[in-house]
């Protein structure tokens, strides 16, 4: 009874509700009398109704609308890693540790795909996709013939392309010189062993620094020392076996022996090549003179061999090329002060050859004059002078010693020694190559090494103006990594030395940006840089700078923000006074800083 | 397949014998003391898919005209298999697999039981393998946790 009664007075207050508001708006609102008639028609403007044009789609268009409500996540990780706290990599560490187990596993998959390819064999995909299908490193070709030992020529199968000869020849089959000069080329480039493919993870990406490469790899079974017996037996078998050999297979011949080690027989070879009168080519002389510092002592022995040489090649009219000229400059390095002496008179002759130096022989030039550890005195003018040939021309890569990495190097080992080279130097580089370029493993050392360089003495002005060019443009390598990959990472010295130059060269804002370029990466600036930052703020007079500087000191919780603080209130008018103070206080009653400090401060 | 003959008129009856697959008996976990911990999968039973919980595999061949059902079953529960056995122990719940165009995405929940080097490795070789195997490119996603996610005890 209760709830009906409290019921209907609930309902009779809301229509009582409702009837006040409907009274309250009905004075505004006569629609019971008007009827559409009555209604005055719609005020026309003078101006035409356009009509506009159908729009249409592009068959994309919902495609794109959808694409354009998602956008990169500047906080994930690479894509290459999972999306997970756990399996995120923190560290550039973990990074590059979790991108080569990453590889392994897949190098691992791949060995069983290429050891087990029949169970890899059924063909889903409509078209076919070749890649993913096991690598097929069996020979087409099965019956034994010529086209057979080209075709495994081709796949660099050695073993098997040896094997295939001996069976061809015990056959009766004779095979023409070409394909057995191939055949020579191939076990002398390959040493008589099958180019290793299983063991070796392949970098595939640029950031997996630090691991081997093929050239690497390449080099330790270079050193290999049993294999040159092996190989020497094969080549030399097959050798004796032609009927009339001619320059190509003793240019292969000798070029193996010379690779592999075995240089007094090299020269014995080319004995033999001359006692049946044939003629050696250019690539043959550039494996002797190569091979000639190795069965001489003395240098004087040596030199007077490579001169030997190279008069023999006059005589037999074989013209030298860029490779001889390394060579030449290559063996002189060991040859000692015979080198110095002689390396000029070389390159003048070539150069009247009009073969022009290569980034390599400026290499081997420095290398014969600068030796590590040597002291150098008077020297500087080569290097002005390499660096004057050197400065405005672009090279390509012609010899594989070319590197501007290990020229680089080398300049930058020779670099402490000598001061007036640096100006020299910072011509070269902002007039040469980009170091951009720089696909080289050891790029982030080279950077950093560049950054203490310029960052450890004072020089004038417009020196340090063009350290200062220099290190933004470096400073954007580190920044730009297109698909946010890791290309350089920061270090602490690295980031301290940039801001010094900048500092130096009084670009105050670029390095206060620089500054919280620290937090970002997680990075702590040392004592050193924050004083010099303070003097140079001190020098312009930017008292809230130098707040900023003692708050930002404070927030990496560094024991040395009480000292800059105490710098900070004595050398700067606090003329804004309160706030810059209370803030100076706040700054060092932090939670961070160990609490006698703080005390002390006050 | 057995089959006899009832009248001379051609009328054949074929038996069908395999082992009892009791249609009430698959993929529940039945009340017991207490003591076994079940994950949420696990707790629903099969007539609760698309009301309680989603599906396992999501692919277009059951649709109205589409084929190759029956092989995405078979790669499905191949794939299972293979994630089992190559993440043993590691894994805290079933394996969803989506299809995506020629895309194959194997979702997998993982407890934290070995180093992320590690996991890394036998993500890459699983990717690897599976995309030759299958001819189409396969990812995994894949998702830590700490111990196995407790819905209910049973």
């Amino acid at each position: 009874m209760a709830s009906s009664c409290s019921l209907r007075h609930n309902v009779c207050k809301s229509s009582r509700i409702l009837r006040i508001h409907l009274q309250k708006s009905w004075p505004n609102r006569s629609f019971a009398l008007n009827s559409a008639a009555d209604q005055q028609p719609a005020v026309s403007s003078p101006e035409e109704i356009v009509i506009p044009r159908k729009k249409t789609w592009s068959k994309e268009a919902v495609l794109q609308a959808l694409a354009s409500t998602v956008k990169r996540d500047p906080t994930a990780s690479d894509s290459r890693f999972q999306d997970d706290p756990y399996l995120t990599p923190k560290t550039s560490s973990e990074f590059k540790l979790f991108s080569l187990s990453q590889e392994s596993g897949r190098n691992a998959a791949k060995y069983f795909i290429n050891t087990y390819p029949k169970y890899f064999q059924k063909d889903y995909a409509q078209p076919h996709i070749p890649c993913l299908m096991p690598e097929t490193l069996e020979a087409q070709i099965e019956e034994a013939s010529e086209a057979a030992l080209i075709e495994r020529i081709r796949m660099r199968r050695v073993k098997a392309a040896v094997d295939l000869y001996d069976q061809l020849l015990q056959a009766g089959t004779s095979v023409s010189l070409n394909v057995t000069n191939q055949l020579l080329d191939l076990i002398c480039f390959c040493g008589d062993h099958d180019l290793a493919r299983e063991n070796v993870p392949e970098q595939r990406n640029e950031e997996t620094v630090g691991w081997s490469h093929h050239k690497t790899m390449f080099k330790i079974g270079c050193l290999f020392l049993f294999f040159p017996l092996r190989e020497n037996n094969n080549a030399e078998r097959i050798f004796a076996l032609l009927s009339e050999p001619n320059t190509h297979s003793y240019s292969a011949l000798i070029r193996g022996m010379v690779k592999y080690g075995a240089y007094s027989k090299a020269f014995s070879t080319y004995t033999d090549m001359l006692n049946n009168r044939l003629k050696a080519d250019v690539h043959t002389f550039n494996a002797l003179i190569t091979a000639a510092p190795e069965v001489k002592e003395k240098y004087n022995e040596k030199w007077e061999l490579i001169v030997d040489l190279l008069k023999q090649m006059a005589e037999q009219k074989v013209k030298p090329n860029l490779l001889t000229l390394n060579a030449v400059l290559k063996a002189l390095r060991h040859c000692g002060t015979l080198g110095k002496s002689q390396a000029f008179p070389v390159i003048s002759e070539m150069k009247a050859l009009s073969i022009d130096p290569s980034l390599a022989s400026y290499n081997h030039l420095l290398a014969i004059f600068y030796k590590t550890g040597a002291p150098i005195q008077g020297q500087t003018d080569i290097l002005q002078e390499v660096m004057n040939e050197v400065s405005g021309k672009s090279f390509t890569a012609q010899d594989p010693d070319d590197g501007i990495c290990i020229s680089l190097q080398r300049l930058l080992c020779i670099y402490p020694i000598q001061n007036n080279g640096l100006k020299v130097y910072i011509f070269f580089m902002s007039s040469s190559t980009d170091i951009k370029q720089l696909g080289h493993a050891n790029r982030q050392n080279l950077v950093e090494e560049l950054l203490t360089l310029m960052a450890r003495e004072k020089h004038n002005q417009e020196v340090q103006e063009s350290f200062a060019e220099c290190a933004l443009d470096i400073k954007k390598i580190y920044d730009t990594g297109d698909r946010g990959k890791v290309l350089l990472s920061w270090t602490a010295g690295s980031l301290s030395d940039l801001i010094s130059v900048l500092l130096a060269a009084h670009r105050r804002q670029d390095a206060w940006e620089m500054l919280k370029l620290f937090k970002t990466h997680n990075r702590v600036p040392s004592e050193e840089l924050l004083n010099k930052f303070l003097t140079c703020v001190k020098e312009a007079g930017e008292v809230n700078q130098a707040v900023e500087l003692v708050q930002i000191s404070a927030g990496f919780c560094l024991p040395e923000t009480p000292k800059l603080i105490q710098r900070v209130q004595q050398e700067f008018e606090l003329t804004e006074g309160p706030k810059n103070a209370d803030e100076l206080k706040a700054t060092s009653k932090k939670p961070g800083l160990p609490y006698h400090l703080s005390s002390a401060t006050n | 397949i057995v089959s006899s003959q009832l009248f001379p008129a051609a009328c054949f009856r074929n038996i069908h014998c395999t082992a009892a697959c009791l249609k009430n008996r698959a993929a529940r976990i039945r009340v017991g003391k207490g003591d076994k911990s079940v994950t949420y999968e696990q707790a629903y039973h099969p007539h609760h898919i698309g009301h309680r919980k989603g599906w396992l595999s999501q692919h277009t061949s059951n649709l109205q005209g589409e084929d190759g059902a029956a092989e995405r079953v078979v790669e499905d529960v191949f794939i299972r298999r293979f994630m089992y056995g190559t993440f043993h122990g590691c894994l805290a719940d079933e394996v969803v697999i989506k299809r995506r165009g020629n895309l194959l995405v194997i979702c997998a929940v993982m407890i934290q039981k070995l180093l992320p080097s590690k996991f890394y490795f036998l993500i890459g070789y699983t990717e690897e393998l599976l995309s030759h195997f299958y001819k189409c490119p396969v990812k995994i996603e894949m998702q830590t946790v700490e111990e196995k996610v407790v819905y209910k005890y049973l």
